[in-house]
């Protein structure tokens, strides 16, 4: 690529010092051939967005060359404590979007760095200078960038670039650092395995970082699932209603959801609903669509819990003058819930697993926040990290869910404590169902649920027996 | 994990062996051609499978790289046919793979040889992978509704604004750094920004300029790119550090690329210009 070497007409001249004035009354320090366009500074905290002092990052400078300048070398400038030594710099020269073929070299030394170019920067190009490696004051605080360029006049004065804020060291980084340095650390880092999934500085930072989303994922799951759950009651009733169009409604509605993949739900409501102009937060939405997905899967549990209670208990309360609505309440659904509880639970597992899946249309859980680090480090690390945040609320579920199950089981078998109480004994003779129902309420210590209802049912029942 | 290790160790017999047979058909490919290249790295690498370069790339990057019908189609899978053709390999591509997995893919090895998917040289990724020579200029743009009001970057710099980004990308790298106040969302697929960029989801996409140039003309033509970002990044192709061979034997291919104007060709088919 040749370089043409402008003519330094009158003309043109003018046009700079025009321009040169503008400068003048645009900032007051004074004209520049080289304005600094820009200087900022990549985020170094790890999941974080600040930039610390004292720790390796990448400045990013830009200046144009105004018009019938040249420039044959720049020196940027810290301000004292920061320092290029170990930098390397990336120079790039733009006209427009194509780059322009220039050569320099970069030498830092402590707070400066001069960059000499093999042929001098004509005006109109853009300079853009990426400092790998660099470190600010290491006590933080806003950080000028400045220096002197060398133009066809001599050595000048670079303007100022706007502050970059910058932070201290925190606590957290500290820490990484200290990791960094352990040997222990280097020699498990040394293991390919270990240093791409268990990397130890890695899951420190990971663990601090991904705490937000993590209570993201949480709060999501706990407040959709109330209504997950009345919403699937709703749809269980309506599927053994004797009516046809609602049978039909809660059909469509449970096989639909439960026979389309979460995610495409996701994208339907995350990027449909916008389409229409309904504008709802993506958190509050993330609830929305867990909560109706949860809901088709609890409706079809629910379904089978009520299912599952022995038709004769409809004969009997029906026989005692009970409406449908209070059998259901009274006596079907407290036994249903008993019954249901570990699958419930389990599905409570998934749906809290399934907020994962919010990640891919922006919502900040858990996922997202393991991905970005991920991103930025290279390294598996965070998504083992994130993997034990699942496992903490999912593993004590998991375990309660057994012990639930092996209680049902157990009772179901006639084991378990034995009632204490006189309503089981009076209900003894009236019917295994209902005295094993006695039970399972005593031993969950909820009598008080379905008690009335039995204290009035053996009576009606042992005169029929 | 040791599963892999053995692969390799069991690779390293067969290869010792097999290499010598692909210097010769690899001097054969390109003998004539640059003396820049020492010819003894030439050989000297190591394939996940023998006679066949195994690529990775996310495929959603229209028009460097796509996934259309089944199949690997663009700029980077042109190019990567274009390698194993002169390198005298079977080009096979993965299934489309995460962006972000794909650099720590290449650094584990076993699964592919490279990772062609526009990735910009940074320092970042040079501390864990190794790049080929450039093979593509780029800058970055951002890409905003057509009907938005926020277009420039300081009215998209402020708190409640969102800035979709592919996670990874040296686009996410400018948006964090440059619009810090805003609320930088990481995607996996440049895709996933622009169908939320075009529904309302996100205020901005900050991408690759040819990419998203490429999205708003074709598929997204409710959006607009409205700021072009001179970075005068490049792009080259991640081969992993144990690797070295490889490297240099793609750079040879490259240059003879380069050289024979096979690349213009490309350029020309994929972007409708040469420049």
């Amino acid at each position: 690529m040749s370089y043409d070497k402008r003519g330094k007409a009158f003309g043109l001249h003018a046009l700079g010092v025009a321009m040169a004035l503008l400068l003048v009354l645009l900032a007051p320090a004074s004209a520049f051939a080289l304005t600094t366009n820009k200087a900022t500074a990549r985020p170094n905290e790890n999941g974080g967005s600040g930039v610390i002092g004292g720790l390796a990052t990448r400045l990013t400078w830009e200046g144009t060359v105004e018009e019938g300048e040249e420039v044959s070398s720049v020196t940027l400038a810290l301000p004292e404590g920061g320092t290029f030594d170990g930098s390397t710099t990336k120079i790039t020269v733009l006209e427009g979007l194509s780059r322009a073929q220039v050569e320099g070299t970069a030498t830092p030394a402590g707070t400066q760095l001069s960059i000499e170019f093999s042929t001098p920067i004509t005006s109109g190009y853009l300079l853009r200078l990426e400092v790998e490696g660099m470190k600010f004051p290491a006590d933080g605080g806003d950080v000028v960038v400045g220096g002197t360029y060398v133009n066809q006049k001599g050595e000048q004065t670079l303007a100022d670039s706007k502050p970059i804020a910058t932070i201290a060291n925190t606590p957290l980084q500290a820490l990484v650092a200290s990791l960094d340095e352990a040997p222990w650390v280097q020699a498990w880092n040394s293991n390919p395995f270990l240093g791409m999934f268990f990397k130890p500085q890695l899951l420190a930072t990971a663990f601090a970082t991904l705490v937000p989303g993590w209570l993201l994922c949480l709060l999501i799951v706990v407040i959709a699932y109330p209504f997950a759950i009345a919403l699937g009651l709703i749809f269980a009733l309506m599927k053994i209603s004797k009516h046809r169009i609602l049978r039909f409604i809660a059909t469509l509605y449970i096989n639909v959801l439960r026979g389309t993949p979460l995610f495409l739900q996701i994208y339907i409501m995350f990027f449909g609903l916008p389409m229409m102009n309904i504008n709802i937060d993506n958190n509050v939405l993330g609830v929305i669509v867990i909560a109706i997905n949860a809901s088709a899967y609890l409706a079809e549990i629910f379904r089978a819990g009520i299912q599952s209670i022995p038709q004769g208990q409809y004969e009997a309360a029906s026989s005692l003058g009970m409406s449908y609505f209070q059998t259901m309440f009274d006596i079907i659904l407290p036994q249903t819930i008993r019954r249901v509880i570990p699958t419930v639970t389990s599905d409570f597992i998934t749906s809290y697993k399934d907020t994962s899946l919010l990640s891919s249309v922006g919502v900040m859980e858990l996922m997202m926040f393991a991905k970005n680090l991920t991103s930025v480090s290279g390294n598996m690390t965070p998504y083992v990290a994130a993997a034990i945040f699942y496992l903490i609320v999912t593993l004590p579920l998991i375990k309660a869910v057994s012990i639930v199950e092996e209680r049902i089981a157990n009772s179901e078998r006639g084991g378990g404590p034995r009632p204490k109480g006189k309503q089981a004994k009076t209900a003894g003779v009236a019917g295994a169902k209902l005295s094993e129902l006695a039970v399972h309420a005593e031993a969950r210590n909820d009598a008080d649920v379905f008690a009335p209802a039995l204290n009035t049912i053996p009576s009606g029942l042992a005169s029929e027996v | 994990m040791s599963k892999n290790t053995m692969t390799r160790r069991n690779f390293f017999g067969v290869a010792s062996a097999s290499v010598f047979g692909l210097m010769l058909s690899a001097c054969g490919g390109s003998g004539n051609s640059g003396n820049d290249v020492p010819a003894k790295a030439e050989a000297e690498y190591t394939l996940v499978k023998e006679g066949t370069l195994i690529v990775a790339s996310d495929l959603d990057f229209p028009p460097l790289d796509s996934f259309e019908g089944g199949e690997a189609q663009g700029f980077d899978v042109d190019l990567s046919k274009e390698i194993g053709k002169r390198m005298g390999l079977t080009v096979e591509y993965l299934p489309p793979t995460n962006f972000d997995a794909i650099i720590p893919m290449i650094k584990q090895g076993g699964k592919a040889d490279i990772g062609n998917s526009a990735f910009s040289i940074t320092e970042e990724r040079k501390a864990e992978i190794d790049f080929t020579d450039a093979y593509l200029d780029s800058n970055l743009g951002i890409a905003v509704k057509s009907d938005s009001t926020a277009k420039d970057e300081e009215a998209l710099n402020e708190g409640g604004k969102k800035i979709a980004v592919q996670s990874g990308t040296t686009g996410e790298a400018y948006a964090k750094e440059n619009m810090a106040n805003a609320t930088i969302v990481p995607l996996t697929t440049v895709t996933e920004c622009m169908a939320g960029l075009s529904t309302g989801l996100y205020d901005a996409v900050c991408a690759d300029l040819p990419v998203i140039g490429n999205m708003c003309t074709n598929s997204f033509v409710d959006c607009e790119v409205c700021k072009e970002i001179p970075t005068g990044e490049q792009y080259g192709i991640v081969v992993s550090k144990d690797n070295p061979g490889l490297t240099a034997a793609i750079n040879a291919a490259l240059a003879e690329i380069e050289a024979d104007g096979t690349m213009d060709e490309l350029k020309q088919k994929w972007f409708g210009t040469v420049a």
